[in-house]
Order: structure tokens, then sequence, then C-alpha cells
């Protein structure tokens, strides 16, 4: 089939043609973008945390009445209560490990700074960002992680100090991500680091494979798996612990752990959020991330709608529009197949047309979006789905319009009106 | 060339049944120019409209260059349309949206030809009827006379074996129709087959054989005694 009868048609109806084209380039543009980014946040929530995060769940409570913990009797006060309440918690039948620990990964509080090289080192000289988690020596047991070199912490390790205290402690365990960054040629074991621009060192004593930082925002995303572990209880007048339990027994536990530590001291706030599975910290934490996509998505599927209507729309007007002429070629030899083949490949021409302009726009967009809200570079693949997407969604819009004027009876070229 | 015994064509609604075309029988040899007549409503374009193949029929039998085309499908008739027929319309029917050129290229497009074959004869076509510095003219720059020429040259460009008309100066003035008609008998006299549908006494004259269609049948007016009087007046005003 020639294009040059069908170009020349197509320049007749120049307002019909860029309008329609306009449109699958507007389209092919947003659901290139759109269909990126819905991938990348669905690549953030898929991603694991470097937990075993099943049969885990966070408890947040606060005492009242308690001391600030500024005075090292105060200090001492706070710990015992900790220590009591851990007590309580690990005598519980189905209950695996518990640490005290000031956050989890994906919880909605983090305690971030810098890990150096050098003693004294500025927040932002530092040579990593890194975020800080704090727990004792069950933490590893009890949030699952996977020790890849090195030891985890002891009893005899483990300190405690208030929250003002800044003292770092002698020894550390890091991920192998943050591990790698600071130490590229793997032996960061036994090597110390200074924190938070102190002039403690800190040394390494082991390494774990993976472990998420707490924040999702996009500002964390350059230091997704640099966390260190203190063996510190960080005493204050609130506390949070991870409990793991059996296989199938976290909602009894998670049911029966208000009462006992009621039972340690009435003294105490713990409300219906106090008790958290992980799966529900996961799921608050991506809230807005799958909330995104999934309106992402639904506007995309209005987009390629609209489209696919106008196409319909323009197609069949230019159907009844050429009724006649439609008949006329059929009278001159034309068969079904050429008539559907005709508008087919005219579709294909603006679309193809459109899809041209369109992937310009799509990377136009991908540009700004960069520039003004720290997106990715989107790889020409998506650029490539979308175009073909446009394609097919025009032929498959067409077909209809296009089957009905394939239709037309060649006598149709006989008649007057 | 053209052989349609008992033929008929009905209508068929869910109250009644019209009959168009009534144990029609016509023979029209090779290189015979045939004008049909009749009043309105006699069945002259859906004569054409069978003879062309745009239309099926209801029953008998419709011979078109020795082959039988009673019962081919859509495909098949599209090809002898294509290949064996060449329409020249009341309306002209030209696209507005192709120039002259690509009016008449449009049937040779789906026999699959060539591009330089192609041009050659739509160029051979728009010479044989004076139109060929027009070819990159759209058709609303041409007057209706010179429309109706591109319409003819693009029925000869497929070197049809037979050329069906209707009304084909039905749209025309005097002068125009004029023109046409002496390109339809020049055709003619170089061997075409020539069917032609109209109501114009005068033009039907100049035709080789007149066949006249009453309520879908053909009928002899000289014999028939219906009509016979108002044959032999009429006759004597187209000799008057």
């Amino acid at each position: 089939m020639s294009l040059h009868p069908m170009i020349a048609a197509l320049r007749k109806h120049k307002a019909g043609v860029v309008l329609i084209a306009l449109q699958i380039a507007l389209t092919l543009a947003i659901v290139c973008n759109a269909i990126f980014i819905i991938y990348a946040r669905i690549q953030n929530v898929q991603r694991p945390t470097g937990m075993e995060e099943s049969n885990l769940f966070l408890i947040t409570q606060q005492w009242v009445g308690a001391p600030s913990g500024d005075d090292p009797a105060d200090l001492q006060k706070l710990d015992a209560m900790m220590r009591e309440d851990l007590n309580v918690l690990r005598s519980m039948p189905d209950v695996v490990s518990v640490t005290p620990i000031n956050t989890l990964p994906l919880f909605p509080s983090s305690w971030n700074g810098s890990a150096a090289l050098k003693p004294g080192t500025d927040l932002r000289a530092g040579n990593a960002r890194t975020t800080f988690y704090f727990g004792d020596e069950q933490l590893l047991k009890t949030l699952g992680l996977h020790l890849v070199a090195g030891r985890n912490f002891t009893a005899a390790d483990v300190t405690h100090r208030g929250f003002r205290d800044a003292t770092e402690s002698s020894i550390i365990i890091v991920t192998k991500p943050l591990a790698d960054k600071l130490f590229p040629q793997g032996d960061a074991l036994g090597k110390a680091i200074y924190l938070n621009g102190g002039n403690t060192p800190s040394t390494i004593v082991g390494e774990v494979e993976r472990l998420q930082v707490p924040s999702v925002a996009s500002w964390a995303s350059g230091f997704v798996w640099n966390s260190a572990i203190s063996p510190v209880r960080m005493n204050i007048n609130f506390s949070r612990y991870a409990v793991r339990t059996k296989p199938g027994r976290l909602d009894a536990v998670m049911r029966a752990v208000p009462s006992k530590l009621y039972a340690v001291d009435a003294m105490r706030v713990l409300d219906d959020d106090s008790v958290k599975s992980f799966k529900d910290i996961r799921a608050d934490a991506y809230r807005a991330d799958i909330g995104m996509a999934v309106l992402m998505g639904v506007i995309c599927l209005i987009l390629l709608a609209v489209t696919a209507a106008g196409i319909v729309g323009l197609t069949s007007f230019w159907v009844g529009q050429r009724h006649r002429q439609i008949g006329v070629r059929r009278a001159l030899g034309a068969r079904k197949i050429d008539i559907l083949r005709y508008f087919q490949m005219e579709n294909l021409m603006i679309a193809g047309g459109g899809a041209l302009v369109g992937v310009a726009l799509a990377v136009g967009l991908n540009r700004l979006l960069m520039s003004k809200f720290e997106m990715q570079s989107m790889p020409t693949f998506y650029v490539l789905v979308g175009l073909a997407v446009v394609v097919v969604l025009g032929q498959i819009a067409v077909f209809v319009p296009a089957r009905r004027a394939s239709n037309v009876p060649p006598v149709v070229a006989t008649r007057s009106v | 060339m053209l052989k349609m015994t008992h033929l008929s064509k009905v209508y068929r609604t869910e109250v009644v049944e019209t009959y168009a075309l009534r144990d029609f029988n016509i023979d029209v040899k090779e290189g015979e120019f045939v004008a049909v007549t009749g009043p309105s409503g006699s069945g002259k374009t859906t004569f054409l409209t069978i003879a062309g193949l745009l239309e099926t029929f209801t029953g008998g039998t419709y011979h078109l260059d020795n082959l039988d085309v009673s019962n081919l499908d859509d495909n098949a008739r599209s090809k002898i349309r294509n290949e064996k027929i060449g329409f020249i319309f009341q309306a002209f029917n030209l696209i507005p949206d192709l120039n002259v050129f690509d009016n008449v290229e449009v049937p040779l497009r789906y026999r699959g030809m060539k591009a330089l074959e192609r041009k050659e004869r739509i160029m051979g076509a728009l010479d044989r009827v004076g139109l060929a510095s027009r070819a990159k003219h759209y058709p609303a720059e041409l007057s209706g006379g010179q429309q109706q020429r591109v319409a003819i040259a693009r029925a000869l460009a497929g070197s049809p074996r037979l050329l069906l008309a209707d009304e084909p100066t039905g749209n025309l003035d005097t002068q125009m129709a004029r023109g046409v008609m002496e390109l339809l008998e020049e055709i003619h006299r170089d061997g075409a087959t020539i069917v032609m549908v109209t109501h114009d006494p005068e033009l039907a004259a100049r035709a080789q054989r007149n066949v006249h269609i009453i309520d879908g049948q053909v009928v002899d007016l000289a014999e028939d005694p219906r009509f016979h009087s108002a044959y032999v007046a009429a006759a004597g005003q187209v000799r008057g």
C-alpha cells in the first residue's frame, strides 16, 4: 500500500490529524513518565529491608511521670524500668527474642548522622551518611539480620546512656553497603570510624548483609542501605521494643503484651497504635507511594481511554464523511480488507507521527522532572514501551470504525445521495 | 460479453417483496454500444449495479466475459470489477482529496500494478481524454465536463473488457454532454464494449442498440402493444 495518496488525503484534513496526533503525543509523554514513576515506586515498595519481616512487631510505650534521664540517678532508674520490661517480654512463652530499639526500617522516626574515617570531621564532610540503630545483643536475632562478617554483640558490650549523651560506642556493627562505602577494599572489619563528627573511635566488629534506613522519603534515597548498629540501650521517658515471636503466634503475643507491661508498671501509655506489626509498619510507610502509583495508573488509563475514544470518534467521523468515497473505492476494485487496511494504515501514520513527537515530549518531560523533582533518568525502554502502547492502542481503537468502513457496499457509488 | 438469463432481483422487507428485476434477459455482444433506457424506477440502475457486480441478484444466471459470476464471493467480485469493468458514474465520483493523477491511479493500485506501468497507463488515459496537462489538479479545480473526462480516464486506464456508464451526461450541460458522448463514441470505435444507462432518448439513439426496461423487464417497444403508439411517436420526434 502506497503512502503517497494517503498523505495527500490527510493533508486535506490537517486540523483533525494534528489534533489527534498531538493528543497521542501528550498521552505518550505522560504515560511513559507515569509508568516510569509507578515502576520506581513499586520497586521501592517491594525492596526487602534486610530483616525477616514476618513474626516481628514493635512496641512503643511512654512512662507517665518518669524522669527525663538527664542526671545519672534518673538514668539508672530509667534503665532499670527498661530492663524490667525486657525481662517480662522475654519471659513470654511465644516470644523468641526482644531488643530495645530506637526505631525500625520504614518506621517514621530516625536518627541520622555521618560516618567518617577521621576524627572531628564535619558532618557534611563525612565519608558517608548513615542511620543509627541502638539495641542490645538480641537486636540481630530479633530483626533477623544476616551477619556476613565479624561477630554479634555480647551482653557485656551493651551500655546504656541518656538521650542527650553524645558519647559514641566503642564498637559498632555496620551494614555491608556502608562498610564497602567506607572501605572499598573490603577490609572494614576491625577498622575504626568516627560517628557524627566525634573524636571517639568506634571499631567495626561486624557486618550485616543489609538493613534499610527508616525513611522512605527521597532525601534518604542516597543512603538507603547505610546503617550502623550501636550496642546501646537508649534511656528516655519512652521506650521501643522490637519483638520476634514464634511462627504463627504474632497476633496472640501482640494481644497479650499490653497486660503484661501494665502488670509491670501501670503508669504508662499504651494506645491502639503502640503495638504494631511490621506488616502494618510497612503498609503505613508505603501507603502514599502505593496511593500515588494507583492514582497515576488510573490517570494513565483515563488518558489512554480518552485518546482511544478520540481516535474512534475521529475515524468514525471520517468514515461517515467518506461513505460514498469508500463505496467508489469498492466499486473500483477495493476488497474489504483493502478498506480496512487503508484506515489502519492511515491511523498508523497519524499515531506514528504523534508518537515521534511524543517521544521528544516524553524525554523533555523526564528532563524537567529530573531537574525539579529529583527524578531518575528514564531508560529508553519506557519510551519504546509507551510508543508501542499508543501505536497498538491506535490500531485497536481504529479497528471498529475501519471494519464498519470495510462493510460499506460498492453499490453506494451509484446512489445519488 | 454480458449475458443475463431469467435474472431477478427482489428487495424483501418484513411485509413486502419488491421485484426490481423480473425474468430479466439481456445479451450484449463484445464491441457493442448498448443504451439502456426506461422510466424512473424501471430497474435501469439495478440492472447496471448487478451488471457491474456492485450488487448481488436473487435468481437467474449472469455470465460476464464467459464467466459465470452468479456465486462469486466478495473478493472475487472485487477482482472482476477491478480488472474487467470500468465504471462511469453520473456524479463522476472522483475522490476530492486526490488530484487527477491519483484519482485515475486508484483502480490500478488495487490491481497491484508496478509504479512505472501505472504511470504510463494513467498518462495514456489522461492524454486520450485531453487532460494530461491537468494531472496535478484537484477535482474541485475542474469543470463538470472535465471531471467526467477524468472519470472516463479512470475507467479506461485499467483496459476493462466492459464499460458501464450510468447517466454519464446527467450532470452536464448540453455542450459538455456532447463532448463526453463523442468521447464515448470514439472509445467504442476503438473496440470497447459499452453499456450506457440513460433516460435521454437523444443519447440513446446514438448507441448501436437500445434496450428498454419497464417494470424490471426488457421489452421491445416496437412489438409490445402497451407501448407501440408511444414508441412510434417518440421515434418520430427523434428523427424530426
